[in-house]
């Protein structure tokens, strides 16, 4: 009996053994991003890659979202060795830029000839001198989505492309049922949700120095606060609600929030986390700036100067980027950052997509400005900005006094 | 030719003395190295890395900077343009430090106070290993779920609240998200999860007075008050000095709590000074800067704790 057990065993080793070389075949690219597995894109994009090179396999290296930017760069001075890293922030990419982690892509580009006119300029925000050190693969910027169950039910007219604040304002306090426990809108706890409003005229941008710009909107929350057309900022925070949560309950009529969350709506609908139905305009529009105008952020890949198959992660990153990556991206409900007619179309064919024409126009916006912009110091305004924003949310100062904070701490810094 | 023989006597001891001595050494080698490896190393290199600028990034671009960091924490600058006020009011490093004392100051006594009541209830009741049991259990528990419950019981409308409004108090508002409430939801959450690992030290020092001293006192017409005020108290001096050095250590080093509750908010109500190295270290990556407040901390501890050990003398028990 023993003896038998002792060759068994010898020949399940010699078998593992045997396997090793047989899977060393395939080229294994390691990609290091977040959420991995919730993220319905990256799942897409993966096969899409693996399909279109055999013989090459993707790894994704799966970091939590929220810790990513501090993981990530925990890794990289580790010397880690994975070949693609995904870029979550923009001051990212520039801190490891000058860390020294990101490989140059200029020669790439020059030597595929690689065409970055789909990129709409967007692209500039990966380089640094001149230099091209990631590319963008996801641009996301801002809409309004809206229940449309809930309009229905109160007799209410679909919100429009064209809608100013103050009209959005009024809408959501007519949506308000405080007996049915129904929010005319949600703000989630991020200054992105409630002030980032203030950089779509194109002007102003969160790292100008100059804060009287959220004012406004400032003051805007907290008239929905008061009213109780929202729920409010202590209780969210406090709760750690989750923005995606909040809406998905079904008794929020709006929500400001990133593109993104079309593919977990889509997704929440096919599973039956919710089951009503959704659309998406733009978001509205303050006094003189253009309807239709957003603000967003970039996602990209970038080859860390550490991968030992540089030319490989080239081929996956300008893959990822363009047509056809982005087709892969987009065909689960995510914006690519390739924008052609083509794209548009995939993005509103995707199966659970809102049908009607509206929502379909809020895919081209007409303005889309950066969430923040890549500038000086910019790491320690945010922190001051964010700070400051807590307060003001929390009523623990007035919007005005935490606007000349804003102005006051800011300007210390570059004193 | 005596001293020859006391002599070789004597090297024969030095022999086995040093034969023992290597034994203790290579017991205490794997241990030591540990310790080297990853404490004394770090401390020395986090020395030396509060005189440079660098971004973690390639090590050549490690540059010295002499005290500037210091200068850039303290705000000296700032502070000698508007007093000593800017430090404690504005900069970073005097809000951090402001804060962590603060909490250093009310958590300390009151654990003691708690975990010193618990120990004495719970001595010699019945049911007391049961109760044992659920005053150390929050130890033992995950940090993270401990702060999301506390989380959830602070809110606005949550059972806390409710509690306190049922008693007639007028008392509306978000503990975690309210400036001033803020740091007491922290302080709060410490007490509750570490009184009951040091009642745990206490039950033992309890155990361990002699039953003759009670006794006497009881023969002298002591009362119960008096006998816990004029024996208990005096004999649980040591292990109180051990506790409050622990603690206060403890303390000043608090982060977890913070960051899974607060995160230093809202504004800078609630950083510390381990928040805010974390911030300058992996946030911002300037652990040229982040170095040099993690020798404000140490030096800080330092301090501390020999002030505590200087005064052992009155928390020895004779």
């Amino acid at each position: 009996m023993k003896k038998l057990l002792s060759v068994l065993l010898a020949a399940i080793m010699m078998v593992s053994l045997l396997a090793v070389p047989a899977l060393a075949e395939d080229q294994v690219l390691t990609v290091v991003t977040w959420d991995a597995t919730t993220t319905p894109y990256l799942t897409a994009q993966k096969e899409a890659f693996e399909a279109s090179h055999p013989g090459v396999k993707i790894e994704y290296i799966d970091v939590a979202s929220q810790d990513y930017g501090i993981k990530a760069t925990t890794m990289l001075e580790g010397k880690d060795k994975s070949d693609v890293y995904m870029i979550k922030e923009i001051d990212d990419l520039i801190k490891w830029q000058a860390q020294g982690f990101t490989a140059p892509l200029a020669d790439y580009i020059a030597a595929d000839n690689y065409d970055l006119s789909g990129f709409v300029g967007t692209e500039v925000n990966y380089a640094v001198d001149g230099v091209q050190y990631a590319i963008p693969f996801r641009s996301d910027f801002w809409v309004l989505f809206y229940n449309k169950d809930l309009f229905d039910a109160a007799g209410v007219e679909y919100p429009t492309n064209d809608m100013t604040w103050d009209q959005y304002a009024e809408l959501a306090k007519k949506l308000t049922n405080k007996e049915n426990n129904i929010y005319g809108t949600h703000y989630h706890t991020w200054l992105s949700a409630v002030a980032n409003w203030a950089v779509c005229d194109g002007v102003n941008t969160l790292a100008d120095k100059e804060y009287s710009d959220l004012l406004y909107f400032y003051k805007l929350y907290q008239d929905l606060e008061d009213s109780g057309a929202c729920m409010s900022y202590a209780d969210v925070k406090a709760a750690g609600l989750h923005y995606s949560a909040a809406f998905a309950n079904g008794n929020v009529a709006m929500l400001p929030m990133g593109y993104w969350y079309v593919s977990t709506l889509i997704g929440y609908n096919k599973d039956g986390t919710c089951n009503f139905n959704w659309g998406i305009t733009a978001v509205p529009h303050a006094d003189g700036v253009k309807a239709g105008s957003s603000f967003g952020n970039l996602t990209g890949a970038m080859i860390n100067t550490n991968s030992e198959q540089k030319d490989l992660a080239w081929e996956y990153i300008s893959w990822l980027g363009g047509a056809e990556g982005a087709k892969a991206t987009a065909s689960v409900g995510a914006r690519p950052a390739w924008v052609s007619e083509d794209v548009a179309g995939a993005m509103a064919s995707v199966e659970g997509f809102p049908t009607d024409e509206g929502s379909k126009e809020a895919l081209i916006p007409s303005f889309v400005a950066m969430e923040w912009p890549v500038a000086e110091k910019v790491a320690d305004i945010k922190t001051i900005v964010n700070e400051e924003h807590t307060m003001i949310m929390a009523r623990e100062i007035t919007p005005e006094e935490g606007i000349e904070e804003m102005n006051e701490r800011v300007a210390e810094l570059f004193e | 030719m005596k001293e020859a023989k006391a002599e070789k006597k004597r090297y024969k001891m030095g022999k086995m003395g040093r034969k023992n001595t290597l034994v203790a050494y290579s017991f205490l080698a794997p241990n030591f190295l540990g310790f080297a490896i990853f404490t004394l190393v770090p401390v020395i290199f986090a020395i030396a890395l509060s005189l440079f600028e660098w971004n973690g990034g390639d090590i050549a671009k490690l540059k010295f900077v002499g005290l500037d960091n210091y200068a850039t924490i303290f705000a000296t600058k700032k502070v000698a343009e508007k007093g000593i006020g800017y430090f404690f009011n504005r900069a970073d490093l005097g809000i951090a430090l402001k804060n962590t004392v603060y909490y250093t100051v009310i958590t300390v006594p009151l654990t003691i106070v708690c975990a010193l009541a618990l120990a004495v209830l719970l001595n010699k009741i019945r049911g007391a290993v049961v109760f044992r049991t659920i005053f150390f259990f929050p130890y033992v528990s995950s940090m993270v779920a401990i702060c999301v419950c506390w989380s959830f019981m602070l809110m606005k409308d949550g059972p806390i609240n409710q509690i306190i409004m049922a008693l007639g108090i007028d008392f509306n508002k978000s503990w975690t998200a309210d400036s001033s409430m803020a740091i007491w939801s922290i302080i709060l959450v410490s007490v509750w999860r570490n009184m009951g690992y040091y009642m745990v030290l206490y039950l033992a020092a309890l155990q361990g007075i002699p039953k003759e001293l009670m006794e006497a006192a009881t023969v002298d017409g002591a009362g119960k008050w008096q006998q816990f005020r004029n024996v208990t108290l005096p004999q649980l001096k040591p292990t109180t000095f051990f506790v409050s050095v622990m603690m206060v250590i403890s303390c000043f080093k608090i982060y977890d709590v913070v960051a899974i509750m607060t995160d230093g908010g809202p504004g800078r109500a609630t950083k510390m000074l381990v928040t805010y190295i974390y911030d300058e270290a992996f946030v911002k990556v300037r652990y040229g800067q982040a170095s040099a407040i993690s020798m404000v901390l140490l030096v800080i501890v330092l301090l501390v704790t020999i002030i505590q050990f200087g005064s052992e003398k009155k928390f020895s028990n004779d």
